[in-house]
């Protein structure tokens, strides 16, 4: 998911990054007011658990992989704006300091993990909770469901930022198919993941679950 | 230390532990499993398959490229990479904090 240096053309890098520095202003503002000495050490310590999850590369015969991503816990657990707060610091440090994801593409992997994948995770389960009404169970599917399609969404957004950037040989035309129905095979493991901590943080700590709210 | 701030808790050295073990067992996927399966990141196979240039490398401008570092053996340079991100993840917290608590 991590799209690296070379493979964005300058329109689709200056576009991804001006959406960010957009958002980001947005999301700042909405960010001064909430954030507090209670959610701070949440966000920097839910920042490294998803930092260290990603370097867990399950190596997959053939040549590829999948990683936990994490953009919808964040969003179901903090909320939208400091879900991307948290997930922007993984990304930044990645990028800065391991040359993880382009420099190039800071904006276009910030989008897609730190906006999309946070935002489709953390309304999703909002919107499944409100339907089925319900307790435990719906929240479990509502949790799947979030990890489940923010990440295919994301993945989505990544095949249309590759597709029509000209440096890469394959428009959207197969760009999209393939990574979005790749994503979504592998998202059934983000979800899965998702489910499970939202399960076991229901249990332990519900009031921090900002998406309950 | 509690996390949440509640009498349901979420115990901070847990959390930390947990971290810890994630990091420390990281090389076996990231590197051990890796090279059994010949694994790339997958954006990097389409790259090589299609002879798009390498800017990586060629733009680089970090000594810990690929979670590596220069003269460690690849799984101990892969535990102290993770070491060095889960520090640095931290430290931009605790500004963090010192800035909430600031205002």
């Amino acid at each position: 998911m991590h799209i690296p240096d070379g493979f964005l053309d300058p329109a689709v890098i200056i576009l991804t990054y001006v959406l960010l520095v957009i958002y980001g202003v947005f999301a700042f503002k909405r960010i001064r007011r909430t954030l507090n000495t209670e959610n701070t050490p949440l966000v920097s310590v839910l920042s490294a658990s998803i930092f260290a999850a990603q370097m867990l590369n399950w190596p997959i015969p053939g040549g590829t992989s999948l990683h936990f991503v994490g953009g919808a816990l964040a969003g179901v657990m903090l909320g939208p704006w400091l879900g991307f707060l948290t997930m922007f610091i993984v990304l930044i440090v990645q990028c800065l300091v391991f040359h993880d994801g382009g420099i190039t593409a800071l904006g276009a992997n910030s989008l897609n993990m730190a906006i999309i994948d946070v935002l489709i995770g953390y309304a999703i389960y909002r919107l499944t909770v409100r339907v089925f009404k319900s307790k435990d169970p719906s929240r479990m599917l509502a949790a799947f469901l979030g990890g489940w399609l923010g990440i295919t969404i994301a993945g989505l957004a990544c095949g249309l930022e590759i597709g029509y950037s000209q440096t890469f040989p394959y428009g959207v035309s197969i760009t999209v198919p393939i990574m979005t129905g790749w994503h979504a095979a592998l998202g059934v493991i983000e979800g899965t993941i998702t489910a499970l901590t939202i399960a076991y943080l229901r249990k332990r700590a519900p009031h921090i679950i900002f998406a309950e709210r | 230390m509690n996390l949440t701030g509640s009498s349901k808790k979420l115990s901070y050295k847990k959390t930390m532990a947990l971290i810890l073990i994630l990091v420390f067992i990281s090389p076996i996927f990231g590197v051990l499993l890796a090279d059994m399966v010949g694994y790339h990141e997958p954006l990097d196979v389409a790259a090589e398959a299609l002879n798009l240039p390498d800017l990586t490398e060629l733009i680089n401008w970090t000594p810990l490229l690929d979670y590596k570092i220069p003269g460690l053996p690849a799984e101990v340079g892969y535990i102290i990479a993770g070491l060095i991100g889960v520090f640095i993840i931290l430290s931009i917290g605790l500004l963090l904090g010192k800035m909430v608590r600031r205002t």
